[in-house]
């Protein structure tokens, strides 16, 4: 199926390789503009509560201090905070411990901070609710007026949400045995280790923001509309960025109170979050607790699959809240019914691939808990129940899950390596365990223009930032290979809405098929105009030209050519091809991405310690466009997965609501020392509606990660734990049970 | 009802601060949170004490920069803010996470955790030192061959944290290097290629 390609396909190191190890990569805190202003935000320690008063007169009087907002100068709408209630930059009643209530410009960054504890927030207590069982319950107290299940209108915001096809009833009476269970997961941080900093300059009517954004026109759009400008008098920049997983959509409140507080000063500010500002005032993963009722036949075979299931969206409906882990089973008959419900905790919102590694981990435990007590090998009952047809309905565009589960089995040798739960002897348990995983895929809306030099050499404009998933590599490899010359011949000019056309932004998987898809048509656009002038000068009609490695050439006889600087010479300046491409090609066909996990744990019985010893990620993207950072990135989604499983947590103080843990060291994020060779695997694979036959890379690791080393905790101790993170402490309770 | 001072909490500057400035706040500390008394850590009196500058000497890849410090800033702000140096980031400002990590007089350190005027008379290496002129350092050129950057954020320091490890040791196994990295965190989860660029440095490819 693999075609064969020039530059696609092969292992790319990044074109901005060099600034990114030298120091000079720039990232949004490192500019600097005259007379900038250093802003820092005081935050809510309440968890709910109505601020009576707020007096910054001392604050104001400090040397030093020149802009201070809140809710009563600043009441901004922050359109991209929820998704149905109305939310401000600043609130009142905060619902939340970690909730903004002013913000601080000074002239250097210490000031501001003082300035903080010496503004006076006077609050009425309000009461509060924590858990989402609790807040459930009609007498909790109300954190919207609506009631604390997070209900709105139409695909944005819905709940309950609820999906269903077949005949459950039917389902569970073909069924030899029922099985129930409940998985809980817990909020955990998307913890990128760039803070939010966020430079804003008015020049007379026109803002400029360097962000921390993971789309820069998203962001645009976000602040001209919020702030009432039109979008030519907002630009946005953002080149690096040191990373979000989904918490750097869009524009953000700190983007709006820099805009504002400069406007406020005179002067150009930036917002600068602590790492402890970055835990508490944007959002994690949604935690979760999940109810599954499963009718199987005796051999494995599922009949009926039943969900009920809540979501944790703290204080905001910022996020979907929904659960999706069940998309990689085949299920005849299905429903499933979530939950989202507010509770007076941080917020919970995006965070790569948001509604799956939960709650792939809780129908991959409880399928694997089916396979045991039905007597099967997990690998067959993965491989006898994995998704067939969409909704059990739909063919997919490509399907490479049989091709990730066999090579995948294959190279962890899971045949030789499986073994009774619980069954090797000693102390240190050896595990093995596996789950299916994967992400949406689909066409969207893009846009790019390329600039053809008369020299041969191009100029790529696109909309995109680079996040770390290497989009701006990713962009100059398809453009070469679409106009047909080398790789060293581009140039990308990306991250600066006044520079470049519209793209999607990085996020949900979607800038390779979305703007991809637009470079291509961008470069197509630019060889038509190349052949035009070839034709005339070798005497032959454009559709009889190729264009390959910086030479147009006939067809029919490769020794008609010209270079490029002959063919485009006669013109002397640049020719520019342009797209603005939204293909809906995929009507009949659901695209999908999907994934195949196995892992090798090392449980200690005596300390409860969990090792991961090996890991194989098996793959089905699609045409991968650079395999170097699409590995990497397969790499670096099973690392978060490990922080999910075995340690990571946000947690709350039940007495007070506030956030305990709120920093790198606390909510222990992976170190170097966790994480063994992620081993990966990517499948044969051509995906005739993406670009090159690409599908998705970045958010498909991180799904199945979790599930996998939580099988592979059962398959060691014989023991299900059912509530993450599968901490030491869980592991020596099971064992006492 | 309730009357109080907001938001103030003892971070790790908060406590140099004191340190630097002589007005030492009353520190509770509790699981994982760090809380202080506002009123007692910030009353009016006190802030503002740190804000005498004091001139020092930094000596910066080679370069000696006179510079006026206040006693509550950290290497990191300096190198940042006063001389441009912006290679050097600040992931948590709390000494956790190492994207700030500078090579100081051989060691790998957390800039964020050095005060600026502790540094008088150190050599100070950067990441923007490691290069000699156009020729990259052996750690960098093995990071762009082997994806050692995702977002690029932690980079700096991981590679200085690499350098470091490489100058006491030539050739680590890939358990010293994990090791010599562990106090640099990678959220992009990136750190099989750090460990795998490290080793290839150290073997010349």
């Amino acid at each position: 199926m693999a075609k064969d390609f020039s530059v696609v396909s092969k292992k790319t190191p990044r074109i901005d390789g060099y600034e990114r190890v030298t120091g000079q990569a720039q990232y949004a805190g490192d500019v600097q503009v005259p007379g900038m202003l250093f802003a820092r935000v005081l935050r809510s320690r309440q968890p709910h509560a109505r601020i009576v008063d707020i007096d910054t007169s001392k604050a104001e009087k400090l040397p030093g201090v020149k802009a201070i907002i809140h809710y009563k100068n600043a009441q901004v709408a922050w359109s991209s905070g929820s998704q149905i209630v109305e939310r401000y930059i600043f609130n009142n009643p905060v619902r939340y411990a970690g909730e903004a209530i002013a913000a601080v410009a000074a002239t250097d960054r210490h000031i501001a901070e003082d300035a903080l504890s010496l503004i006076e927030v006077k609050y009425e207590k309000l009461p509060y609710v924590l858990d989402v069982k609790e807040a459930l319950k009609p007498d909790a107290p109300k954190i919207h007026p609506k009631g604390n299940l997070s209900v709105g209108e139409g695909r944005r915001g819905g709940a309950p949400i609820v999906e269903e096809w077949g005949d459950l009833e039917k389902g569970f009476k073909e069924a030899d045995r029922i099985f129930e269970g409940t998985y809980v997961t817990k909020h955990v941080n998307n913890a990128q280790m760039e803070r939010r900093v966020s430079l804003a300059k008015w020049d007379g009517g026109k803002l400029t923001v360097w962000a921390s954004t993971q789309g820069i026109s998203n962001c645009r759009t976000d602040l001209a509309k919020d702030l009432g400008l039109p979008l030519s008098k907002v630009r946005v920049i953002c080149k690096n960025m040191g990373a979000g997983f989904g918490n750097k959509n869009q524009a953000h409140d700190f983007d709006l109170m820099a805009a504002i507080l400069a406007k406020m000063a005179g002067q150009p500010v930036k917002v600068e979050f602590t790492r402890e500002d970055d835990f508490v005032g944007v959002h994690g993963r949604w935690a979760s607790a999940q109810h599954y009722k499963i009718g199987v036949k005796n051999d494995g075979t599922v009949t009926a699959l039943e969900e009920n299931s809540t979501t944790n969206m703290g204080g905001y409906r910022k996020g979907s809240g929904g659960l999706s882990g069940t998309d990689f089973y085949q299920a005849p008959n299905f429903k499933k019914i979530i939950n989202p419900t507010y509770t007076n905790t941080v917020v919970a919102a995006n965070f790569r691939a948001p509604s799956y590694p939960q709650s792939v981990f809780g129908i991959a435990s409880i399928l694997d808990q089916i396979a045991y007590e039905l007597g099967i090998n997990p690998l067959e009952m993965f491989e006898k129940n994995r998704v067939r047809l969409a909704k059990n309905k739909t063919r997919f565009s490509s399907y490479g899950l049989d091709q990730c589960i066999a090579e995948g089995a294959k190279r962890i040798g899971w045949n030789e390596k499986w073994h009774k739960p619980g069954a090797t002897p000693g102390a240190k348990k050896h595990g093995i365990g596996m789950a299916l995983g994967g992400y949406n895929f689909r066409q969207g809306l893009g846009a790019a223009a390329i600039r053809m030099n008369p020299d041969g050499s191009a100029h790529l404009l696109v909309g995109v930032t680079d996040i770390g998933g290497g989009a701006k590599t990713t962009m100059a490899i398809i453009a070469a290979e679409a106009l047909g010359i080398p790789l060293s011949r581009i140039q990308v000019t990306y991250g600066d809405t006044d520079a470049t056309p519209y793209s999607i932004g990085e996020s949900g998987s979607r800038t390779t098929v979305f703007t991809g898809t637009a470079v291509i048509a961008a470069a197509q656009d630019v060889r038509a105009q190349i052949f035009k002038l070839a034709a005339e000068q070798l005497k032959v009609k454009p559709d009889e030209l190729e264009l390959k490695e910086g030479n147009v050439f006939v067809k029919s006889d490769p020794n008609q050519k010209l270079s490029l600087n002959q063919a485009l010479n006669r013109v002397g300046a640049d020719i520019i091809g342009r797209a603005t491409t939204n293909p809906n090609e995929m009507k009949d066909v659901e695209g999908k991405c999907f994934s195949a996990h196995f892992a090798e744990v090392e449980v200690d019985l005596f300390s409860g310690h969990i090792k991961v010893t090996r890991y194989v990620a098996a793959h089905d993207s699609g045409t991968i466009i650079n395999r170097l950072t699409a590995e990497s990135q397969v790499k670096g989604g099973v690392v978060q997965g490990i922080g999910m499983a075995l340690t990571e947590e946000l947690l709350t103080d039940k007495l007070t609501g506030i956030p305990i843990n709120p920093n790198y060291r606390d909510a222990k994020v992976p170190t170097h020392l966790e994480v063994p060779e992620v081993e990966v695997i990517f499948v044969d694979s051509f995906d005739p509606y993406g670009p090159f036959g690409g599908k998705v890379v970045g958010e498909p690791p991180i799904t199945a990660a979790v599930a996998t080393i939580a099988n592979a905790i059962f398959n060691a101790t014989g023991k299900r734990i059912k509530e993450l993170p599968i901490t030491p402490d869980k592991i020596l309770q099971a064992r006492q049970v | 009802m309730a009357d109080e001072k907001m938001g103030a909490k003892l971070s790790r500057r908060t406590f140099l601060k004191g340190l630097g400035g002589g007005a030492i706040g009353t520190a509770v500390v509790s699981t994982g949170l760090i809380k202080s008394d506002p009123a007692e850590a910030y009353s009016p009196e006190t802030v503002g004490i740190a804000r005498d500058k004091t001139p020092i000497t930094l000596k910066v890849n080679g370069k000696a920069y006179r510079v006026e410090v206040e006693p509550r800033d950290t290497l990191a702000e300096v190198l940042r803010d006063q001389l441009g140096l912006t290679g050097t980031k600040i992931g948590c400002d709390r000494g956790e996470c190492g994207a700030c990590t500078v090579i100081i007089n051989g060691r790998n350190m957390y800039s964020c955790s050095q005060l600026a005027v502790w540094m008088q008379g150190k050599e100070i290496l950067t990441i923007e030192g490691l290069a000699k002129g156009d020729k990259l350092d052996p750690v960098q050129e093995a990071f762009i061959e082997h994806d050692g950057p995702q977002c690029g954020f932690c980079t700096s320091g991981q590679i200085m944290s690499g350098k470091a490890l490489l100058m006491k040791n030539s050739k680590p196994t890939e358990a010293q290097v994990r090791r010599g990295l562990s106090g640099n965190l990678c959220r992009c989860g990136n750190y099989n290629r750090e460990v795998e660029s490290v080793l290839a440095a150290a073997k010349g490819r």
